[in-house]
């Protein structure tokens, strides 16, 4: 599967393309089976989230990735935790397979106290840094330019840590996004861009945004790399990836990987998306990137129903155990509405304000 | 040694980088050249390329690489040459910055200090003459600095670089090299400045002029005009921290003196003038015998380039007294 590759942009403007996995590499068996399970386990997460978004156990709203797992399993699956995650609203499941705990995750779906941010950004918008990922905004690209910043302390600091930092396809058309990728390629940094190009940006379409074909190829603009993969092949996705990471760490600079894929619902859980048409989503949902790693496991005789069932069954306990917790957590005290604006404390200072009088 | 604003600020940013090497600078045309200013004049030769960047010309880069670069320990100290182009890091500066220990609870932080050039009355035109301290005062998590003299130039930099929070340290152009405001500044003394106070620069019982940054230096002026005609005893508040406001200084002179002059260079509405009227009105209403008044620019964009258009915007001395007048004779 991981033929399916193209490489577009590599050979013209690949600047040192040293490979660290050649195409004849093999991915280990338990390698396969981490990526098959990782993704099913982020389909099963987000699925959740959303039932419970649906029964309005939490409010605020949510941006499932589910139809993207591929791509966020295999760029992201084998970072160390002094790497850095730069996510968007759409990537709540690169937190899991980060590592971070599916309690913290699940509080900060509900807006607990105990939730990473406190109650305060926004149920999608979970960043845990412990693990380096980025606290995301709603405001599209910034997560690019502050995980490009990272990668440049990471640089000045010369250590090997790198920064994977997402995008969509709509975020492209911002200039943030340009000089993002720009100053990378000019300070040659240690950062690998993922833009998942799903085809739509809310509900404008992909041919609105760009008039080229492959995304990839923007990175020509920036002298460095650009590859486009089947975001809904994990294998293939891994493999670009682990290059590009590879690359990165090694003082290659960065690369921009496209992946095409598609998620299976609306923007957020109150979008119908409407502006798509059946055949489209139905085209795309026989693409699914778990079953077809079902498949090419099976082909290898590494995956079973059985086994699968075990991964759903054990994972549900342990999604069942963190929503008790997060349904438990307590709510923030109101008057936490006044902390952590700033390293001083400004709650003094808003409640009670002193009435002068005369005094001559 | 007799040292000018700009000096001061070179010197703080020097002694800041050999002090830490986490603290870096980036922005445009801060390294080969200088500085459009000269500010950062011979970084480059003793910190070399790394600690010096000369960014691309992208305001937006600049503000959000720091950002990200502070959120990996270092202390970073981007540069807008002109608060006129900040406009393309409005994203980074109010949405990322200004918000991202409140958006991550306390768990992620950008100490970062954003020195922007600002200020009129140098025939700049409309784009190289700009106040816009009120788009970044009015934004919660930032904080906003105006030296207006040549110790806090030195003072509150070298405290902003150390401070945990991201920083807006506004110097004005016009007081770069401003002869009247030189001091002695103790080589090799470890100067710093609070960064939550105003000053009061000028005793009086009066009336209080609250102002800030160039505007400092004809409030001032304004003032011994006023003690020479008729012995008015005018109190001169340098703001000095435009976010969080001061508001204790404000309303303890307001107290005292009964009457409040506020001058700033940027325009009038929702200028930091309103604000400060507001919060006497509301915490010292009783302490007023005359009306607040504001002397600021007008509701236009910026500053016109011809002269007599930029002489019309500027407050000035003149402008000042008259206003003092009306404040007193109430």
């Amino acid at each position: 599967m991981a033929t399916k590759v193209k490489e577009p942009v590599a050979a013209a403007a690949s600047i040192n393309h040293g490979s660290a996995n050649s195409d004849n590499a093999l991915i280990g068996n338990d390698k396969l089976k981490q990526l098959y399970s990782t993704m099913l386990k982020c389909r099963l997460l987000e699925e959740r989230a959303r039932i419970l978004k649906k029964q309005a156990r939490f409010k605020g709203n949510y941006y499932a990735a589910v139809g993207q797992e591929a791509t966020a399993v295999g760029s992201t699956v084998d970072l160390r935790p002094e790497d850095a995650i730069a996510p968007s609203h759409r990537d709540f499941i690169a937190n899991f397979i980060k590592g971070v705990p599916l309690t913290a995750m699940f509080s900060q779906l509900y807006g607990r106290s105990t939730s990473p941010d406190k109650g305060r950004s926004a149920p999608a918008h979970c960043g845990y840094a412990p693990l380096n990922i980025i606290t995301p905004s709603s405001t599209i690209a910034a997560q690019l330019n502050i995980g490009t910043g990272i990668a440049l302390a990471n640089q000045m600091k010369k250590n090997d840590n790198v920064v994977v930092a997402f995008s969509g396809e709509g975020s492209t058309s911002l200039g943030f996004w340009h000089e993002a990728l720009n100053f990378a390629g000019v300070r040659n940094l240690p950062i690998v861009y993922i833009c998942q190009n799903n085809l739509w940006a809310e509900s404008v379409s992909v041919k609105l945004q760009t008039k080229v074909e492959d995304i990839s190829l923007k990175a020509i603009g920036y002298g460095f790399p650009g590859i486009t993969v089947d975001g809904n092949d994990v294998v293939a996705v891994y493999r670009v990836a682990q290059e590009a990471i590879e690359r990165a760490r090694s003082g290659g600079g960065p690369t921009l990987i496209e992946a095409k894929t598609y998620r299976w619902y609306g923007h957020s859980e109150i979008d119908p998306a409407k502006y798509r048409t059946a055949e489209e989503v139905e085209e795309w949902k026989a693409k699914d990137p778990i079953a077809a790693m079902e498949r090419y496991l099976s082909a290898k005789k590494l995956f079973t129903p059985d086994w699968k069932q075990q991964i759903t069954d054990e994972f549900a306990k342990e999604l069942d155990a963190a929503v008790e917790v997060a349904e438990k957590a307590p709510q923030p005290e109101p008057i936490e509405c006044l902390d952590y604006l700033y390293s001083f404390d400004i709650r003094e200072r808003e409640l009670n304000r002193k009435i002068y009088s005369p005094q001559f | 040694m007799s040292v000018t604003y700009l000096d001061a600020i070179n010197a703080a940013l020097t002694e800041e980088m050999r002090r830490d090497p986490g603290v870096f600078l980036i922005g445009e045309d801060i390294g080969v050249f200088g500085g459009a200013f000269g500010a950062t004049k011979g970084l480059l030769e003793e910190f070399g390329a790394d600690r010096v960047i000369d960014s691309p010309l992208a305001e937006g880069i600049i503000v959000s690489a720091s950002i990200g670069a502070a959120m990996a320990g270092l202390r970073p100290v981007p540069e807008i040459q002109f608060v006129d182009f900040i406009t393309p890091a409005m994203d980074a500066i109010t949405q990322q910055a200004a918000k991202l220990r409140y958006r991550s609870g306390g768990s992620q932080t950008c100490p970062i200090t954003l020195r922007v050039c600002y200020g009129g009355g140098t025939g700049g035109g409309l784009y190289h003459s700009q106040t816009n301290t009120t788009w970044f005062a009015h934004e919660p998590g930032l904080m906003v600095v105006a030296p207006a003299t040549v110790s806090d130039a030195k003072g509150m930099l070298k405290a902003s670089i150390r401070q945990d929070d991201p920083v807006i340290y506004f110097e004005h152009k016009k007081l770069y090299r401003w002869p009247a405001i030189k001091e002695d500044l103790p080589e090799g003394d470890d100067l710093l400045a609070d960064l939550f106070h105003c000053a009061i620069r000028r005793p009086g019982k009066d009336a209080t002029i609250v102002t800030y940054g160039f505007m400092l230096q004809l409030a001032l002026q304004a003032a011994d005009q006023l003690a020479e005609e008729n012995g008015a005893s005018i109190e001169v508040i340098d703001l000095r921290v435009l976010n969080p406001l001061d508001h204790d200084t404000i309303l303890e002179s307001v107290s005292r003196t009964g009457r409040l002059c506020i001058v700033q260079e940027d325009h009038r509405t929702l200028g930091i003038g309103s604000e400060i009227s507001a919060t006497v009105a509301e915490q010292a209403f009783d302490c007023l015998d005359a009306p607040i008044v504001r002397v600021s620019a007008p509701d236009v964009p910026a500053i016109p380039a011809a002269e007599p258009l930029e002489q019309f915007y500027m407050p000035n001395v003149a402008k000042i007294v008259d206003a003092l007048h009306r404040v007193l004779q109430y």
